[in-house]
């Protein structure tokens, strides 16, 4: 996946992205298995690491895709130009909503395979999930945010090899490894803006 | 019957002759025999019981089963309050349960490291650098215990008390002491010891078949090296104990890694080609400090159990001649 793919997809998260871009990227998306993949992967470590890119996974991606679908102005002649000159006028909205509704069900079911992120709707999924399966968690996206989380284990290991098992390194190396499968930013940020006054040990635990 | 009372009684009489002995032997015992003591019970004692552990101000309580068998750490770890964390331990593999988000995160850890084995015991040789001394006998989860306390001569280091179990030697509170001040206490509100650990206690307490596994992929530590890095004003008391490559997860870059040590605490620096990224400044997650600068075509950082001035003064005077 290229970066100008990696922009479009943070656009269309964000809601940045023109809407027949935004068509574009979804048929493209509906066509392209290998792209599906990096897609997933890309918005997986964006939420997992905290990206600042203003990705924030796939929650915001369905709701993208659900705004997509409940627009009604949705530029199908632009989408599929031959296919419409030849259908009936009537046909058209509902013919390219069932496309957009195909292209984001393949785009999210793709998300949800091979990610896992959107555990509030692995119900609809989860009868094609059998065994646990384990993902390698690839380096991030927040590059400096992982070297430093890798920087606190392997000290960690070090001073234990020393004699120096410090409870104090486990616990930090712990706190990193809970900041891996944290939620996304913008899921929680009503939440943590409503209790902003009441709790901010993790702001306070990562700040200088 | 009544043959059996004299017998017991005398029984009984031994127990507390003997009780009284040990516990005479052990009220002569120098500091360094405490840290000693200290040392094997962690690697031996299972225990069963509820931690609280305060830091940034804020508490949080662990409930915590911990045994040993075959040589093999078991360990079971709950958070009682917030996402209610568990963690699952056998050997080196660590599972970290998020019930929360329903995730399952997969680590290794060394199989020597123990999630509540404070400071290192008899393999520490307590330089100019500190003062070890037993306060006084305290009761602590309702047990006796003696208190001992670890001095810094200067604010390069922290300064540690640690309240060990009379009986056992098993450290049942420790507190990380900065210019008078707890800035990370660990403290048993209630434990067992030495009792039968069932293996139900260390199981999980919910099915994770469903959850998102993810593995947190470990760096991989190369052999020792030689490096020309070395600090112009390292502060008084450390030297530098290792020096490893270390591939990082995050592409395999290498990443040299060099450990300074007082013999109590530990400062590692890692020297890494400049990315042109880095967030140059302090950090801080509890009582550990790092440091990080960019220095021509390295990234330097530090990180240490350390007060910050330490941290920031060894990254800042590494150079390489």
């Amino acid at each position: 996946m290229n970066e100008a793919i990696r922009m479009q997809v943070s656009a269309f998260v964000d809601g940045e992205l023109p809407s027949n871009e935004s068509e574009l990227l979804l048929r493209r998306l509906s066509q392209d298995a290998e792209l599906r993949q990096d897609v997933a992967q890309f918005l997986a470590l964006g939420r997992l690491m905290r990206a600042d890119h203003g990705l924030a996974g796939a929650d915001r991606l369905y709701e993208r895709v659900a705004a997509e679908l409940n627009n009604e102005d949705l530029p199908v002649a632009d989408i599929h130009p031959a296919e419409s000159s030849g259908q009936s006028r009537f046909m058209q909205p509902l013919v390219g909503a069932s496309i957009a509704a195909a292209v984001a069900m393949v785009a999210i079911f793709a998300l949800q395979q091979n990610t896992g992120v959107d555990e509030a709707r692995n119900a609809a999924t989860a009868a094609v999930e059998t065994a646990p399966v384990v993902n390698e968690i690839v380096p991030g996206i927040n590059v400096q945010q992982e070297r430093q989380r890798q920087y606190f284990r392997s000290h960690a290991q070090s001073a234990s090899e020393l004699g120096a098992n410090g409870m104090n390194s486990r616990v930090v190396s712990l706190q990193f490894s809970q900041e891996v499968i944290q939620p996304a930013d913008v899921e929680t940020q009503e939440d943590t803006e409503a209790s902003a006054d009441v709790d901010d040990t993790e702001e306070r635990s990562t700040q200088p | 019957m009544a043959t059996n009372r004299p017998a017991g009684t005398v029984r009984l009489l031994l127990v507390a002759v003997l009780s009284v002995c040990s516990a005479s032997a052990f009220a002569d015992l120098a500091p360094q025999e405490w840290l000693n003591r200290m040392g094997m019970a962690v690697k031996t004692t299972n225990y069963e019981g509820t931690v609280i552990l305060i830091q940034d101000g804020s508490a949080e309580a662990l409930r915590v089963v911990h045994t040993v068998k075959d040589g093999v750490v078991h360990e079971k770890v709950v958070a009682q309050e917030g996402n209610g964390l568990e963690i699952i331990r056998k050997g080196n593999e660590v599972h970290c349960i998020l019930p929360d988000r329903q995730h399952v995160l997969v680590e290794e850890w060394d199989n020597q490291s123990t999630l509540f084995s404070t400071l290192p015991s008899s393999d520490v040789q307590f330089g100019s650098e500190y003062d070890v001394s037993i306060v006084r006998k305290e009761r602590v989860a309702g047990r006796e215990a003696m208190l001992l306390a670890i001095r810094p001569h200067d604010e390069y280091r922290y300064g540690h008390k640690i309240w060990l179990d009379y009986e056992t030697g098993f450290p049942l509170q420790t507190q990380l002491i900065s210019a008078g001040n707890a800035i990370e206490q660990v403290k048993f509100a209630e434990i067992t010891l030495n009792e039968e650990i069932a293996a139900s206690s260390l199981m999980p307490s919910m099915n994770t078949e469903n959850f998102t596994w993810l593995e947190q992929p470990s760096s991989h530590k190369g052999s020792s090296v030689e490096t020309t890095w070395q600090s112009d004003a390292l502060p008084a008391g450390f030297r530098a104990v290792s020096t490893h490559e270390e591939a990082m997860n995050d592409g395999g870059e290498m990443v040299t890694h060099i450990m300074f040590s007082d013999g109590l605490a530990n400062v590692s620096v890692f020297i890494a080609a400049n990315s042109g990224k880095l967030e140059s400044g302090p950090a801080r997650v509890g009582g550990s400090n790092s440091y990080s600068i960019t220095q021509g075509d390295y990234e330097i950082t530090g990180i240490g159990e350390v007060p910050a001035v330490t941290v920031e003064q060894i990254v800042t005077t590494m150079r390489q001649p």
